[in-house]
């Protein structure tokens, strides 16, 4: 009884930390029992080597973590139902080793171990024998100590970073998120706390067998972590009801049935697999309820504070040149020899008809399309072929044509979002998990400049209110807003008056003409010619990927060529017939 | 390893492979159509196999070759049971999730399907296990095609031997496949598929029933895992459990093949079964790399291979 109940709790430790990659990475992982199996059999393996216990126990985790990592960036850039096919086949090719090499398996039979363990401290000359009662204690303590360490990752930077990632990958990049790399991250932590759990289970059975690391062990525990969830209370105990439940449950039914009983655990794990899908909606609505209500951020009013940016570029410097850059997507050429110069201070507005190439000459100098040809500039340094993060770190983002967002996250949330992820603090999870001193300087410095954001661009007074109640056009006054966040001196903005009405558009290109003012160079991708005419500097008209004109409103207005591609003139003398 | 080894390696290879291909062409044509990796399509494999001979049979599999009839049946069932088994995780574990007509961007509910193909896998498997309690059964060969020539075999140049049967399964698999993707281009259904598989939306303005296309995308699936199973099972002992690997080693030969094209299905499925085929009979790396080293290229191929542009499975969010 008091080993099952270890047993579970242990599994239950497992599920914590695949809640991590799950519920808060959004990566559906199918190989949680493959690290498992890593510490279970690892452990065995170390303390045949003669390392004592609890150092093998360490080795292990710190293995498991380092193949979590390798995983984790081999899966990080698919598709989600991509990752659950890679991690399901490692789940699989695990397995696989292990009845292929009885050398590291035990063969059938398992790797035995003596049992129960005894763990010695020579420094206070102490010996405690782990019975399944203290293996209940170590096992509980775990679960508790995991629960809390994610709940208080998640109040600090770490929770944010984890929110874009699974809502909005690609804007999560173009604010300085390295997106990539935390999912490995988390996939690492994820396998190690796994690995610790399987650990503490060969340990408690004495054994590390391959049949109890299965792939449908995996699947179990996917489960459990999907019903699980975020739910910070509860959601742990629906996990261990699935662990701990289904498996007798699915005994005893099959013992009234008359069918063989070690079969039929997979019948209800299934079941459970098909509700699961089906519960979200309902458990997610019921999670679902507003962070923000409770504990709203009080704004700083200060008054001698100016709007000015952090690094004010001496105006009309030229900023970021692009100098004849060729650009296409696959086999298709999109853009051929485009010149451009953005100027500190100023708003230069693209435009040109749908399909002219001004999205992708935007995301080609964000780093998100590698130009096939020409060269881009900033300032006086070559950053052609630069990515996308590396560019935010230089000061540059983009915004998007479509409003991405990040549900859950109250704009100065998501603004705070921006700061940090435009000036990172290295190991700034680590650090906030453990109360860093100087962590507390950089959260209210990031306080500061989120204030002062919210401010430039309007929004103070919607600042802990839900996104989804913000008006349209304040979702792209939002937008901007996060972009200006990463302390950008160069802001690449797709379309930002998409759906807003007449006087809303006043406001943004008041918002717009403030942010010139304070020295940022603007690239505008916009239709709205009125808009564009009242907030431009300068226009560069595109046509079919090449430049038609540049030069100020007036002057590209004037040009005959714009006139008849761009604005549908027809000239008489070049009409034929 | 010698040249006669070596050969006899490649064919049983390429007998293995044809099998691999049937079964990926089956798993892209439905990525093709619905954007949804078939977490199943392995334990269709096994599930056509076993319910064909529990009916045909009556009893779990016995080795004994049966009759001229019941061969005939058994294959017949087999294939029906195949596709069967294909349309019913369509209609339970698939459909609910997918995105309406026109909204394929989204992917629909993608932790939906994941979790109901995985679901039905298992249940397959689970529901097999209650009656088929041993590991592994040797499974009737209703071909009887080792009849052809006394012994049964052929000899090679170069000292190797290889058996009539696998011959047969090279030629087999290779017609029906290569039937199958003539069909897919020549006949109007096919032509109607190629038009879902490029933009479900203008298909189902034009009035092309989607849903129904789907359905038989389906069913040609679970028919050809269904043969597959057929010309698989009697070489080996088969398990119930089995299909899940045998699955992923056709999701790696459909990604070796390009993921999209079933001509490269099939041509991906016959490279994966010489390159198993060879290692098996290595003396370096042997029989247990088996399963580990086409696992193994699947999670390489889907990790660093190039993929087309019109199927990505990946998206780079940096």
């Amino acid at each position: 009884m008091m080993v099952e109940l270890a047993h579970h709790l242990y599994l239950l430790v497992a599920v914590l930390g695949l809640a991590l990659s799950v519920s808060y990475g959004g990566q559906p992982v199918l190989c949680q029992g493959a690290f498992l199996a890593v510490g279970g059999f690892g452990v065995a393996h170390l303390e045949r080597a003669g390392l004592p216990l609890a150092g093998a126990v360490l080795v292990g985790a710190v293995l498991a973590a380092c193949a979590g990592y390798l995983v984790g960036l081999l899966t990080a850039r698919l598709r989600g139902a991509a990752v659950a096919l890679s991690t399901w086949a490692f789940a699989w090719l695990v397995y696989a080793v292990l009845d292929a090499f009885p050398t590291v398996s035990g063969g059938s039979q398992g790797l035995v171990r003596p049992s129960p363990a005894r763990l010695h401290s020579p420094v206070f000359d102490v010996t405690v024998t782990l019975t399944p009662l203290a293996h209940v204690v170590v096992a509980g303590s775990m679960c508790l100590l995991t629960l809390a360490m994610v709940a208080r990752l998640t109040r600090g930077p770490a929770g944010l970073e984890w929110a874009a990632l699974r809502e909005a990958p690609a804007l999560a990049t173009s604010l300085g998120v390295p997106v990539l790399r935390r999912r490995a991250a988390l996939f690492a932590t994820t396998a190690a706390v796994a690995a610790v759990s399987g650990a503490g289970i060969t340990v408690l059975l004495g054994v590390a067998a391959p049949s109890d690391v299965s792939p449908l062990l995996s699947l179990q525990l996917f489960v459990a972590a999907l019903i699980g969830g975020t739910a910070r209370l509860w959601g742990p105990v629906l996990g261990l009801l699935v662990i701990a439940v289904i498996p007798p449950l699915a005994d005893g039914l099959a013992g009234a049935a008359g069918l063989p009983a070690e079969a039929s655990g997979g019948v209800l794990t299934a079941v459970a697999l098909v509700a699961v899908p089906l519960l979200r909606v309902p458990v997610e609505r019921f999670a679902g309820r507003w962070p923000e209500r409770t504990r709203r951020p009080g704004e700083r009013v200060e008054d001698t504070e100016d709007l000015a940016p952090r690094t004010a570029a001496s105006r009309e410097a030229v900023v970021l040149t692009a100098r004849g850059l060729d650009v296409g997507i696959g086999e298709t050429d999109i853009l051929t020899g485009v010149d451009l110069e953005v100027r500190a201070g100023q708003v230069h507005a693209l435009i040109g008809p749908n399909g002219s190439g001004k999205t992708t000459a935007l995301r080609a100098l964000a780093g998100a399309l590698r130009p096939k040809g020409g060269r881009i500039l900033l300032e006086e340094t070559d950053v052609t072929g630069a990515g996308q993060l590396e560019m935010v770190r230089r000061g540059v983002t983009r915004t998007f044509q479509r409003t991405v967002g990040l549900e859950r996250l109250s704009p100065y949330r998501q603004l705070l979002l921006g700061v940090r992820g435009g000036s990172p603090v290295p190991f700034a999870a680590v650090r906030h998990l453990f109360a860093s001193e100087s962590m507390r300087d950089h959260a209210a410095a990031a306080d500061r400049e989120a204030w002062r954001v919210l401010r430039l661009t309007e929004l103070a007074g919607r600042a802990s209110d839900r996104p989804g109640d913000l008006g349209a056009s304040e979702q792209r006054l939002l937008q901007v807003a996060r972009a200006v966040a990463t302390g950008a001196r160069v802001l690449l903005l797709d379309e930002p008056a998409v759906g807003m009405t007449g006087p809303e558009r006043v406001v943004l290109a008041r918002v717009l003409r403030r942010l010139a003012a304070g020295g940022a160079a603007i690239l505008l991708v916009e239709h709205d010619l009125a808009l564009v005419h009242g907030v431009a500097d300068r226009i560069t008209v595109l046509d079919r990927g090449r430049v038609l004109a540049t030069g100020t409103p007036e002057s590209t207005a004037a040009d005959p060529a714009v006139r008849r591609v761009y604005l549908g003139d027809t000239d008489p003398s070049s009409a034929r017939g | 390893m010698s040249g006669g080894v070596a050969l006899q390696a490649i064919l049983s290879g390429l007998a293995l492979g044809a099998a691999y291909g049937l079964i990926a062409m089956g798993f892209t044509l439905v990525y093709r159509l619905t954007r949804v990796i078939a977490f199943a399509h392995g334990d269709l494999v096994v599930g056509g196999v076993f319910v064909g001979v529990l009916a045909v049979l009556g009893t779990t599999p016995v080795a004994a070759a049966p009759g001229l009839a019941r061969s005939a049946g058994l294959a017949v069932l087999v294939v029906a049971a195949g596709a069967a088994l294909s349309a019913g995780v369509y209609f339970i574990a698939v459909r609910p999730f997918l995105p309406g007509a026109g909204h394929r961007s989204t992917g629909g509910d993608v932790l939906g399907w994941v979790a109901g193909g995985l679901a039905a896998g298992l249940l397959i498997r689970e529901v097999l296990g209650l009656v088929l309690t041993q590991d592994a059964y040797a499974v009737p060969d209703p071909l009887r095609l080792g009849r052809l020539t006394p012994s049964g075999v052929l000899q090679l140049p170069g000292g190797g031997t290889v058996a009539v049967r696998t011959l047969g399964v090279i030629g087999i698999g290779l017609a029906v496949g290569i039937l199958v993707e003539r069909l897919l281009v020549l006949t109007p259904v096919g032509t109607a598929m190629t038009a879902v598989s490029d933009d479900p939306t203008a298909a189902a303005l034009l009035g092309l029933p989607v849903r129904r296309l789907v359905l038989v995308a389906f069913v040609v699936a679970g028919a050809l895992a269904g043969l597959a199973g057929l010309l698989i099972a009697p070489d080996r002992s088969l398990g119930v459990d089995d299909g899940v690997v045998l699955g992923l080693k056709a999701m790696a030969a459909a990604l070796l093949g390009g993921l999209g094209s079933v001509r490269g299905a099939l041509a991906g499925g016959l490279a994966l079964g010489v390159i198993e085929s060879l290692i098996v009979a290595s003396d370096v790396l042997g029989p247990r790399f088996a399963d580990v080293a086409p696992l193994a290229i699947l999670l390489i191929v889907l990790a660093l291979g190039r993929q087309g542009l019109r199927s990505p499975l990946r998206e780079d969010p940096e």
